[in-house]
């Protein structure tokens, strides 16, 4: 093995330039998936690190639409230091400007117990008092609001004391529609900003005297206040929605780099192929010279396992640096600021799935190498043809250990195996559809013209890489053309479908005696809007047929018994529903309790007409029966409710109502105005927001799976640099024959033009047709929406896309152009 | 030295199959100086490769250096050759990534011979290119390079020394220092010498002359 590395070293020192591709391609597939996974973990970790301070404390208690008891109060006094915080969303005007909706926090003097609440210079006061605000900057911004301004909150004038620079807990409160104002609890307790049924928020977070049984106290806590509507938070997982989100992105973008690692191996493959071709006389000059087959395979496995070490070395590095350099970039856009440190455990799953694919794609080269005959020196005796079982045996093998790894160590198994089933298929068909292109093109009639034959002749000749090159810019390509076709129909399902049906604002914390004043201020500002009102109030699903809701396991998709839910009840079948199972109750019924629930939530906890639930509403138990199941049409984003009641008793407890508001779409500023004049209390949204605030979201996801699939297109370049690189020598001889025979360079350009503008073709009619399937699946059978892309986008995405193929191919080629016949005659 | 019975080589497959040697048996002592001549085509350089085990044969016997090449696989010939059979071909064929001295060497630590870079610096020497120990093959002359073949061939000290047109693609005066040379260097080793070639005057220097046409051995004479 000495001897092997002696002479791979050796033989490096002067030849190893042609495994530059191998080195390429694995330090963009690891660069890839090392960056990807240091990213979301130095994320995970700067959450994990900050528990504490984005909690706000050891434990935090919850209550939704009641604060706390004083008994409540005593028994937390005695588990430690106690802070409360009250959130609710509002409207704030300024005297000049339009309302706009906010997120109030009122919180008190304990607050916060960890981290640092700070404010930008010029503030008046170190924190809100009695009758003032902190806002956040986008509010000043917005309103034009400088310290020491009025601002109006629902119905009460505070004055602005200060910018809101820094708020520990904010990240851990989760997603908020509007900027943030912040008052003293005191203000909100006289500003009555809480009215009857109002939606909002109480939080309790203690600094706990034994921190360690944090979770322990939490479930004492709520096993003793049962009933009560507690939910109880512990640093463990604080933030828990972002973090989920966080991993899942992680884990997704992780599956889509493993793609960009796939065409890293056909890169692979191919430089190997290329190198080890060109080594051929070399290998047999050894054989001639005494090297047995073992040694040739270990000097050539040597040289690819130093390149592929630094390679992927590099690949890692980058990888490891990546939450630097995302930190540095765009820190601002990040929902958490990466916690800057190497993490091994990614970097190590990187280099392995990099080390094997590079083995896997390497392998069938290097067998071909070592088989090569000493006879070669004298012919060109090819290596046999036959194909070794052995060596396929060890393919698959490498294949399944790459596949099992992915899966093994993905937080979403199931996920991941259909993401890498689909990818091997995709890859699979490729090829096939690579193999019948060159095929094919090998049959179509000859050209009269002598240059478009001698680039049809390009892709299909011997040594040609047209198969592997639908291979490795295919996948890129179709994942491209896949994004752009759901990006787009996704865009015109919210912005054609949605607003088309949908109200332009939901108005919440609507008293039900301000209906009639809400009604006229509407109708005076937009003349001919149409109100939809229905009572609201929050619950949580307790049990299931007498079973309590904490002692089951519940399945995915059981979002309706997870936490609070938006109830109503209504005599009659509420619009856009329709009765799927069970009878509807008569509209004057008043007895017990029914509850109808919708379709699929039902499906989902098992539940059938004629079953028992339980909801727990501001602290009171209600068990209803079930009577109905409803389809629901939520495409209109309008008012629907997954759990509806029975009128009757459940009309006792305290409720406001829930509006939509469906007016003209040039009035927006004039129902807002007139809404805030005649009824303050009242909080609207207005749709477009949070259609735009969805979008935002779903465009910083697009771009972060856009980035992912870049180093797919990458490493597909990669392997098309190679494939030119790969043919230049017999490019060369083609070009020179061709002078002497008298074609200008701009012939010559134009027969490289026309190769690579059909091979381009032939991968934007396959990108278009694979790309447009997947996005197909996607839209249509994952998120449930019609299948509306924008042909244009897809076709510009092509386009371009075909635009740096061919650019890539001639530019490529260039060098072959400059060649003088005399000069390479004599080098013969 | 050489024992061959009735070889023969049947290339390539179906219509393009060739009989490229028709039976051809040859025996060759220890010492002799054997040149193998022939028109293009008739057999020489794949006779050459069977001989030197480079290539099998479709059937007959052949025993080199006391081996019975037709029972050894490509890895038991390539063995077979260390030390005992030294091959120069007409173009060359050094290993482009290493210098003359890396290229003497090679042979030598394949074999696993004492003290190969002192032995390879000394072939060179013998050459007459101590001062072209470090140059890589693209920075020699022809005659350069197939000097180096030569030390390169005879540095593990072979019984067999087969050379393949060794001047064929040389100029008149480089061909003649390289033939006296090759000649020269195989007397001092005791090597047994088997030269193909062109060039009667060359074939002449031998001890031995065997003509091949069409596969087969058409004369095989001594001086």
């Amino acid at each position: 093995m000495r001897l092997a590395l002696r002479l791979a070293l050796r033989d490096l020192r002067r030849g190893g330039r042609g495994l530059v591709l191998l080195a390429l391609c694995l330090f963009l597939g690891t660069a890839a998936l090392a960056g990807i996974g240091s990213l979301s973990a130095s994320m995970l970790a700067a959450l994990e690190a900050n528990g504490r301070t984005l909690l706000g404390g050891d434990l935090e208690l919850r209550l939704s639409q009641r604060r706390v008891t004083p008994e409540e109060t005593d028994a937390m006094r005695r588990l430690g230091r106690v802070s409360e915080t009250v959130t609710m969303r509002s409207m704030a005007t300024a005297a000049s400007g339009e309302p706009v909706l906010v997120a109030v926090k009122a919180v008190d003097g304990a607050w916060p117990l960890l981290g640092r609440y700070a404010q930008e210079s010029g503030a008046v006061a170190r924190r809100p008092g009695p009758g003032q605000a902190a806002v956040a900057r986008a509010l000043a911004d917005r309103l034009s609001l400088r310290v020491g301004d009025r601002l109006r909150v629902g119905a009460s004038e505070l004055r602005v004391s200060g910018i809101v620079a820094e708020e520990p807990d904010q990240l851990g409160e989760g997603f908020s529609l509007g900027p943030r104002v912040l008052v003293a609890t005191d203000t909100l307790d006289r500003a009555g900003l809480i009215q009857p049924g109002s939606l909002y928020e109480a939080r309790y977070r203690l600094l706990l005297r034994t921190p360690a049984e944090a979770r322990a106290t939490g479930d004492r806590w709520r096993r003793r206040f049962a009933d009560a509507g507690w939910s109880a938070t512990t640093a463990g997982n604080a933030a828990g929605g972002l973090r989920r989100g966080i991993g899942q992105l992680g884990q997704f973008l992780l599956l889509v780099g493993l793609a960009a690692l796939a065409v890293s191996g056909v890169g692979v493959g191919s430089g190997v192929a290329g190198y080890l071709a060109g080594k051929t006389r070399s290998i047999a000059v050894l054989k001639v010279l005494g090297a047995r087959s073992g040694l040739v395979a270990g000097i050539f496995l040597a040289q690819l396992a130093l390149v592929a070490l630094v390679g992927a070395g590099a690949g890692l590095a980058l990888g490891a640096a990546v939450p630097w350099i995302v930190s540095a970039v765009a820190g601002d856009a990040l929902p958490v600021q990466p916690r800057l440190a190497l993490y091994p455990a990614p970097l190590l799953l990187a280099a392995a799935l990099a080390g094997i694919a590079g083995l896997m794609f390497a392998l069938p080269a290097l067998a071909r190498a070592r088989a090569v005959p000493a006879a070669a020196l004298l012919r060109d005796a090819l290596a046999p043809g036959r194909r070794s079982l052995r060596v396929a045996g060890a393919v698959a093998a490498l294949a399944a250990a790459l596949a099992g790894l992915a899966v093994a160590t993905a937080t979403d198994q199931a996920l991941a195996a259909g993401f890498v089933g689909a990818t091997a298929v995709l890859l699979g068909a490729l090829w096939l559809l690579g193999v019948g292109v060159r095929a094919g093109v090998a049959r179509l009639p000859r050209s009269r013209r002598p240059l478009v034959r001698l680039a049809v002749a390009n892709l299909h000749r011997p040594g040609a890489q047209t198969d592997r090159l639908v291979v490795a810019l295919g996948l890129g390509f179709s994942l491209f053309a896949g994004l752009a076709a759901v990006n787009t129909s996704l865009a015109s399902a919210m912005e054609s479908t949605a607003p088309a049906k949908a109200p332009r604002f939901f108005a919440v914390d609507l008293q039900p005696e301000d209906a009639a004043a809400f009604g006229r201020a509407i109708r005076a500002a937009s003349p001919g809007a149409r109100i939809e009102s229905t009572p609201s109030l929050r619950g949580s699903v307790v049990a299931l047929n007498g079973r309590r809701i904490e002692t089951m396991r519940l399945p995915p998709g059981a979002w309706v018994a997870r936490g609070d839910r938006t109830i109503t009840w209504s005599a009659t079948v509420p619009p856009r529903n329709q009765v799927v199972a069970g009878r509807w109750w008569p509209a004057d019924y008043r007895g017990a309790p029914l509850v109808s629930i919708e379709d699929h939530a039902a499906a989902v906890l098992g539940l059938k007409v004629g079953d028992r639930i339980t909801v727990s509403v501001l602290g009171v138990d209600v068990e209803a029966r079930i009577a109905a199941l409803r389809r629901i049409d939520w495409s209109g984003l309008g008012l629907n409710f997954a759990i509806v009641f029975s009128p009757g008793l459940i009309q006792e407890a305290p409720h406001a109502l829930l509006a939509g508001v469906y007016s003209g779409p040039r009035a927006d500023g004039a129902v807002a105005r007139a809404v805030a004049a005649a009824v303050p209390g009242v909080t609207l949204i207005r749709v477009g927001d949070v259609i735009g605030r969805l979008g935002e979201v779903l465009g910083q996801v697009a771009f972060a799976v856009r980035v992912a699939a870049g180093a797919t297109v990458a490493a597909g370049i990669a392997v098309l640099v190679g494939a030119v690189a790969a043919s230049g020598r017999a490019r060369r001889a083609d070009a020179v024959v061709l002078r002497l025979l008298g074609a200008t360079r701009a012939q010559l350009l134009g027969a490289q033009a026309i190769e690579y503008a059909l091979l381009a073709a032939l991968l934007c009619v396959i990108a278009a047709a694979v790309g447009t399937a997947a996005a197909w699946y996607a839209v249509v059978q994952l998120f449930e929406l019609p299948f509306r892309p924008d042909w244009l986008a897809v076709a510009g995405t092509l386009a371009a896309a075909a635009a740096a193929t061919v650019a890539v191919g001639v530019v490529g080629n260039l060098p072959v152009l400059r060649v003088r016949p005399a000069a390479a005659l004599r080098s013969e | 030295m050489i024992d061959a019975r009735n070889l023969r080589l049947l290339l390539g497959t179906g219509d393009a199959a060739v009989e490229v040697l028709r039976g051809v048996s040859l025996s060759v002592a220890a010492g002799e100086t054997v040149a193998l001549l022939g028109p293009s085509g008739s057999g020489k350089s794949s006779l050459m490769a069977v001989l030197s085990g480079l290539e099998r044969a479709t059937s007959g016997e052949i025993h080199v250096a006391g081996l019975d090449l037709g029972a050894l696989d490509e890895d038991a010939l390539a063995v077979a050759r260390r030390g005992r059979i030294g091959v120069v071909l007409q173009a060359f064929h050094l290993l482009p990534t290493m210098t003359a001295l890396e290229n003497v060497a090679v042979p030598l630590e394949l074999a696993g011979a004492r003290d190969p870079w002192g032995r390879a610096e000394a072939e060179l020497a013998a050459v007459g290119l101590s001062h072209r120990l470090t140059h890589y093959p693209a920075q020699l002359s022809g005659g350069e390079q197939q000097r180096v073949a030569v030390a390169r061939a005879l540095a593990p000290e072979p019984a067999l020394l087969f050379a393949d047109e060794p001047t064929g693609n040389l100029d008149a005066t480089t061909g003649a220092a390289v033939a006296d040379l090759l000649f020269a260097r195989a007397g001092q080793a005791g090597a047994t010498l088997f030269l193909i070639t062109h060039d009667e005057a060359l074939a002449r220097r031998c001890t031995r002359v065997v003509r091949l046409a069409d596969g087969q051995v058409a004369s095989d004479t001594r001086s």
